[in-house]
């Protein structure tokens, strides 16, 4: 159903998800990051969040796993309340997550394969090692991938590392997929194969994906629902159409990446370029 | 002012609570690590890193210390006609408190910037993150198979800290100095315990949970950047330094107290 393009959907998060978010603030020192943010994950969909570097982004999709627990407000997982648990039974709920770091976050010291497995043999008892090759190696084929088993972290491209990654956060096989920045640092093209990725794999495996980013190319490719955070709030929230229309002026030139008049007016004021130029041995 | 020294001393608490709170939670994962023969092969791996690989510098420190302890006593002891006696002096020196603490300084340089700097980049690179989003429990990932192993090897580095100080003080009396070999060996027989010897490798197990405990918690709280990382280190050394000599005095004194409570005329003898 399509909805009314100037109606925000989640305005009080009390909508059913998987994971919801019920009135997060969260605090670093005395600056509010996240403001009393209510948000809904829907099952088997890519909700998409967007917005500029600094404004919350990674702190709020540490929340839906509990990497980051609030000062107020509450998280929960399948109707149950998991910002309150203790780690060790956090560690069971959050087997049910893959998540992808913005640089990978690839363990150095060991191989594609021994990453890969890393989840597998902490939470299973590993009896036919031939099995887990072949399940290794079927991971790798789904990033395209496959024939780089024997690699280090060290030795791959970015784009690489990043598609490793992913493949070891979909080596528990969860219900939910979490993308930190997913394209950051990467060229077009490389970018453009991260996106086909995670809509491959929304396809294939039926995942609930939740993408933090701020390349709109992507977010417009993947989504089915864009979040737009700003200051530590929600300020729009729909599907592509409905952001790409919205009328907050903050959310249009965030997605034309027009700057704006507030920092045209800090640029004009910080000083000439030619003051900026002099070298010491100007003063010779 | 008043506020500045407030939010100070605050911070110093909490940076102190959070300390004992990852030492504990160390603790706790290192004795179900002792019990899951899974985690093995990644204490093995820290025991090679942590145990092997140090022998050859902890060697040469406990040479040195001997060698040197020779050198210096030798003239005042001449002085008085009592060179004969240098190896007790050497020997009870050597075992009970250069050799263990000059052991474990060593470590706390070779060992504990290493795994605060490894610790550290994990953090900073958000693999620790990674390792808690795959439902592992970091602590015991990463800081039980370290601490397990600088507890387990630290004392093992001592005797070695040992042998090579009674080795180095007996080159030098003996074979340069020219002091009576038998006399050398029968004067250190009568001084020196299996108590004093005991002391000193039970030393360690207490500088090795030390020196490993706060070199990751240094690691597991580094800030971000290069600098963090350095800075973790820096702080990681310096702390594991006078943890080491903090732990050596108080041990000294409970080591005596119990000594004196169970032998109380040797003391006095």
């Amino acid at each position: 159903m399509k909805q009314d393009s100037n109606q925000d959907r989640t305005q009080d998060g009390t909508n059913d998800g998987v994971i919801v978010l019920r009135d997060i603030t969260k605090r670093f020192g005395g600056k509010v990051v996240l403001d009393n943010v209510s948000l809904g994950i829907e099952k088997g969909k890519t909700t998409v969040v967007i917005g500029p570097s600094g404004c919350g982004k990674t702190v709020l999709i540490k929340h839906l796993i509990v990497l980051l627990r609030p000062n107020l407000g509450q998280v929960y997982y399948r109707d149950q309340r998991i910002d309150n648990l203790s780690e060790r039974k956090l560690n069971t709920i959050r087997t049910h997550y893959g998540f992808l770091f913005q640089g990978g976050a690839l363990f150095d010291s060991l191989s594609v394969t021994e990453n890969i497995i890393f989840p597998i043999r902490q939470h299973c008892e590993i009896t036919d090692w031939a099995q887990v090759e072949d399940l290794v190696k079927a991971k790798l084929a789904m990033v395209g991938l496959d024939g780089f088993q024997n690699s280090f972290p060290a030795n791959l491209s970015g784009g690489q590392r990043k598609r490793v990654a992913l493949a070891r956060a979909i080596a528990l096989n969860p219900e939910v997929i979490l993308y930190d920045e997913p394209t950051t640092g990467l060229d077009p093209i490389y970018s453009d194969v991260i996106s086909e990725l995670i809509l491959k794999l929304q396809r294939e495996l039926g995942v609930t994906s939740v993408v933090v980013t701020h390349d709109m190319t992507m977010a417009y490719k993947v989504a089915d629902r864009i979040i737009m955070l700003h200051n530590g709030k929600i300020i729009a929230d729909g599907d592509a159409d409905h952001i790409h229309n919205h009328p907050h002026p903050i959310v249009q030139q965030f997605i034309k990446g027009q700057v704006g008049e507030d920092d045209l007016a800090v640029l004009r004021m910080s000083g000439t370029a030619s003051q900026a130029q002099f070298l010491p041995r100007d003063f010779q | 002012m008043i506020g500045a020294v407030g939010a100070k001393t605050i911070g110093g608490v909490n940076n102190i609570g959070r300390f004992a709170r990852f030492v504990w939670q160390s603790m706790i994962a290192s004795f179900r690590s002792c019990l899951s023969p899974c985690t093995y092969p990644l204490i093995w791996t820290q025991m090679h890193i942590i145990g092997v690989r140090s022998v050859p510098v902890v060697m040469i420190t406990g040479a040195f210390v001997g060698m040197t302890l020779a050198v210096q006593a030798y003239d005042q002891l001449a002085g008085m006609g009592l060179e004969e006696h240098l190896g007790v002096l050497i020997n009870i020196s050597v075992v009970k408190e250069l050799g263990p603490v000059l052991a474990a300084v060593m470590l706390a340089g070779r060992i504990g910037g290493a795994l605060t700097a490894e610790l550290g980049t994990m953090n900073v690179t958000e693999q620790i993150d990674a390792v808690r989003s795959m439902g592992t429990d970091p602590v015991r990932y990463l800081a039980a198979p370290r601490v397990l192993a600088c507890l387990l090897l630290t004392p093992f580095l001592i005797i070695f800290a040992d042998l090579m100080g009674i080795i180095g003080g007996y080159f030098v009396s003996v074979v340069v100095l020219g002091i009576n070999s038998r006399a050398y060996w029968n004067f250190s027989a009568s001084g020196v315990e299996l108590w004093d010897v005991s002391i000193g490798v039970v030393k360690g197990f207490f500088f090795g949970v030390a020196l490993a405990a706060i070199s990751c918690y240094k690691g597991f709280t580094c800030k971000e950047g290069a600098r963090g990382v350095g800075q973790a280190c820096t702080e990681a050394f310096v702390a594991s330094f006078i943890s080491i000599l903090a732990l050596d005095f108080a041990l000294a004194v409970i080591f005596k107290s119990i000594y004196n409570t169970f032998w109380p005329l040797k003391s006095l003898v």
